[in-house]
């Protein structure tokens, strides 16, 4: 039924690899705890090598090439660039290029074959933020590996490398949605210096795709770039992606800027709840007490979100808590309720037990007020 | 004619095992690939960059406490302290006896509200919404009895955010399990519908104040032996799915689900006895009949904590009850076996759990009498039963080798006596405990008394919990 042979041989080559293995394990568990307490104890010591190094000009301690071989010392680099400001970051670059650090970090990027080396190198690269490494990120834009794409954009962001943001905006609708938001991440970081490319962008790929754009909204407002909110009106009246304009207003209410406030009213009448909901929350952004008698209608909204909104949106203006106690009375339920909730997330949590004890709290009526239209 | 029958079936019975080892094992290697590129990611930056981003999504926690006045505000403090810029909690009251509502009211100074509640979901009678005024945001749902499932559904109802983290209130979470779980629906927003992550025994560690200090392994055979269990389940078996997009099963303890989708399936189905399991496959049916592009991903780096079966008693308890929610998942999708519409899902990974988890009991069972009387009578060559024995055996010891390998990654059992105590055991489980389980299960297959209800956990309070090991 089987060969006499073959199977003992099987035998021992299942053994062998058992045994290989608990060998690799034992091994693994003792040599790899002494090797991380030993790089720590380095680490703590060239940190503190560097800092002598920072702080006295004249410091007599050497930093030899064996020690700026040791990958302990480029995290010590790492963590020292993270920890000092001003000219103490000249100081550890000169320390940095006289060891030729960066130069070997670009070459593994560039060369290794080890996903975790590459890995490390272009974290290295972000973190240490040397101009002399801006063109190696710039091509590893590219990288076929996605987390290197996303380190070589926040390496060029950290040393605000301008012409990088061309070519970050550039890769926003090709490229996939992890990359894409940490992307947007970096845009922020370079603050208005990205506005113009971004609006530029948006206005010239909106029409062919929401994803990409939507997120370049989202990223001029969280740029908070004033001189933005003009061209976002503009794109807000051209466009009928409803995934645009709602980035547009969620950019429109980041930015805070009154000059929004009247389209921003008009999009309370959309036909898509989502922009009702949206443009409500906006008007609560934006902070102008006049809007509470338009959001006071918002509350009846056949939608439950869009009231949500309305009266969360009513807590954040002036003079607004008064508005939803008054609410609390209103004809329709739906808005009471709506009002209820907003002054209980809004700490007022008396309004709600009133609320509570008005309609009775039991099952019935609770569950009598539900409507049939959907929440997401 | 009988003795060449009986030989054919020991023979037959100790291939299956054989076989059944070698899937395994491809498995764990499957794993093993994937996460060593999750490795390398986890390494660098990802908690910080998911800290800052203004773009993760929020998210609600979703708690059931059925009786848990012992642990479950230390539970939920444990909770409200995970990293994560945005989340909440909902804690469902099932309808307890004991005084849960009453600890939760005390500890986060709750109030009665009527605030709106949308029944997407079926659930049981609602008497009560409590919100906190503690600074921690904090909702509680008082239902009537229902059910796990059922207090779940009542939570996803209440869940003011776009994706739900339904989880126990017996369980530790690791500070930074939402980050690592969330960065893969960040990753890929559009298709992502469901994470799973990496539950491990508790037993035996250090908690303090609803936190774990050290992880440890238990000294008792029963929970050490369910360690064992944990680490091939979650490290050499879901990761190796997950990278096939076929992952049947995202545990109850760690799931996190984009809510539009579970109220699409109807979410937790009440009264079944492997909830999480049903969940799982029927999201995976809808999406597959939809043709909608989808993934159901597992995150080994996203860690909670739990107390497993201390005692034989509840741990059978325990195994009857998830075999027969196997028995009903596999009544239930049963088309979807090998069937390949269902793609890598129906073709591999339920295929497998059909052919090497439903039915390995069974076989397993037969060999006990069938091997040991072939033998006797002469039907099975004692050099060529031995050899495979051995064989089988030595797979299945790689099996467990490689899962402590790959979790060596994670660095939780630092202690020599605690890697000794593991490789130990997974020789040992194979003399009496792993024959135990396969009893219960068969007790399962078979029904009676006391395999139809769920019976309780015995539960000591986290808190409780590594003292008294």
């Amino acid at each position: 039924m089987f060969s006499d042979q073959l199977v003992p041989v099987a035998v021992l080559v299942i053994f062998s690899i058992d045994a290989a293995l608990l060998t690799g394990l034992v091994l693994l568990k003792s040599v790899h705890r002494r090797r991380m307490r030993s790089h720590n104890v380095r680490r703590q010591g060239y940190l503190g090598l560097l800092s002598r190094h920072i702080s006295f000009d004249d410091s007599v301690d050497p930093i030899t090439a064996s020690m700026a071989e040791d990958p302990a010392f480029l995290d010590a680099l790492i963590d020292m660039r993270n920890a000092i400001t001003g000219d103490e970051i000249s100081t550890l670059h000169r320390i940095v290029n006289h060891h030729g650090v960066i130069e070997k970090q670009m070459r593994y990027l560039d060369t290794s074959l080890l996903l975790s080396r590459r890995l490390r190198a272009a974290v290295a690269l972000a973190e240490l933020g040397d101009e002399t490494a801006a063109e190696t990120l710039m091509r590893h834009l590219d990288d076929r590996e996605p987390e290197i794409r996303i380190q070589a954009a926040r390496g060029l962001g950290r040393i605000q490398w301008t012409p990088a943001i061309d070519q970050i905006v550039s890769r926003f609708s090709d490229e996939i949605p992890w990359v894409r938001v940490r992307f947007s991440d970096t845009l922020i970081g370079y603050g208005i210096k990205a506005t113009w490319p971004l609006l530029a962008y948006i206005r010239i790929n909106h029409r062919f795709g929401s994803k990409g754009p939507a997120l370049a909204l989202r990223t001029i407002g969280q740029i908070q770039d004033d001189q933005a909110v003009a061209p976002l009106l503009e794109i807000l009246e051209e466009t009928s992606d409803l995934e645009i304009q709602i980035a547009t207003v969620d950019a429109l209410a980041e930015l805070g800027s009154p000059e929004a406030s009247a389209a921003l009213h008009s999009r309370l009448e959309s036909k898509h709840w989502e922009l009702r909901a949206k443009s409500a929350s906006a008007l609560g952004a934006l902070g102008d007490p006049s809007a509470i008698s338009r959001l006071t209608t918002a509350m009846r909204d056949e939608n439950w979100w869009a009231r949500r909104s309305a009266a969360a949106a009513i807590a954040r203006l002036p003079g607004g808590i008064a508005s939803l106690y008054r609410s609390l009375d209103d004809d329709d339920p739906f808005a009471a309720d709506a009002a209820a909730e907003a002054l209980a997330d809004a700490g007022e949590l008396v309004s709600a037990r009133e609320r509570a004890k008005t309609i009775g709290a039991d099952n019935e009526p609770l569950l009598a007020h539900m409507g049939s239209e959907s929440r997401s | 004619m009988i003795l060449e029958i009986l030989g054919w079936v020991g023979y037959g019975t100790i291939t299956y095992f054989i076989l059944m080892q070698a899937y395994l094992v491809f498995l764990s290697l499957l794993s093993g690939a994937a996460l060593r590129r999750n490795h390398h990611l986890r390494r660098f930056g990802r908690v910080g960059e998911m800290l800052s981003s203004r773009t993760s999504p929020p998210v609600s926690i979703v708690i059931p406490a059925y009786n848990e006045e012992m642990g479950i505000v230390d539970a939920v403090r444990s909770m409200s302290i995970v990293r994560y810029p945005r989340l909440e909690i909902v804690v469902t009251n099932d309808g307890s006896t004991d005084g849960t509502l009453d600890a939760l009211i005390a500890a986060f100074n709750l109030e009665k509200v009527r605030i709106p509640y949308r029944p997407d979901l079926e659930c049981a009678r609602i008497r009560g919404i409590y919100r906190g005024r503690s600074g921690v945001d904090i909702t509680v749902i008082d239902k009537e009895n229902g059910g796990r499932a059922d207090a779940l559904n009542a939570g996803i109802n209440a869940a003011r955010y776009p994706y739900v983290f339904c989880t126990d209130a017996d369980v530790v979470l690791d500070p930074d399990c939402l980050v690592h779980s969330m960065h893969r629906v960040v990753e890929d927003r559009d298709r992502t519908v469901g994470v799973g992550g990496n539950v491990r025994p508790l037993n035996g560690s250090r908690i303090e104040l609803g936190h774990l200090i050290e992880a440890r392994v238990p000294r008792p055979l029963i929970p050490r032996m369910q360690v064992l269990e944990y680490l091939r389940t979650f490290l050499a078996s879901r990761p190796g799915w997950s990278w096939m997009n076929a992952l049947p099963l995202v545990s109850g303890a760690f799931g996190i689900w984009k809510k539009s989708t579970l109220v699409e399936v109807g979410g937790f189905a009440p009264g079944h006895m492997g909830e999480d399991l049903d969940l799982t496959m029927r999201i995976h049916r809808h999406l597959l009949h939809a043709n909608v592009p989808y993934r159901i991903v597992y995150e080994p780096s996203a860690v909670i904590w739990t107390e497993v079966p201390n005692t034989a008693r509840v741990l059978r308890r325990q195994r009857i009850r998830w075999h027969r929610g196997l028995m009903t998942a596999v009544r239930d999708f049963l088309p979807m076996t090998f069937n390949p519409r269902y793609k890598q899902l129906g073709m591999l990974t339920w295929g497998g759990f059909l052919l090497f988890e439903y039915i390995a009991p069974i076989i397993e069972f037969i060999g006990w009498f069938v091997v040991p009387l072939a033998w006797m009578l002469g039907a099975l060559d004692t050099t060529a039963l031995i050899w495979m024995v051995l064989v089988a055996f030595a797979m299945g010891l790689m099996n467990s080798l490689i899962a402590l390998l790959l979790d060596e990654s994670y660095g939780f059992f630092n202690s020599p006596t605690d890697t000794s105590r593991l490789i130990l055991m997974a020789a040992v489980e194979n003399f009496g405990l792993r024959q135990m389980t396969v009893l219960w299960r068969i007790q399962a297959l078979v029904g009676g008394q006391g395999t139809r209800s769920w019976g309780n956990m015995e539960r000591r309070g986290v808190a409780n919990l590594a003292s008294q090991e």
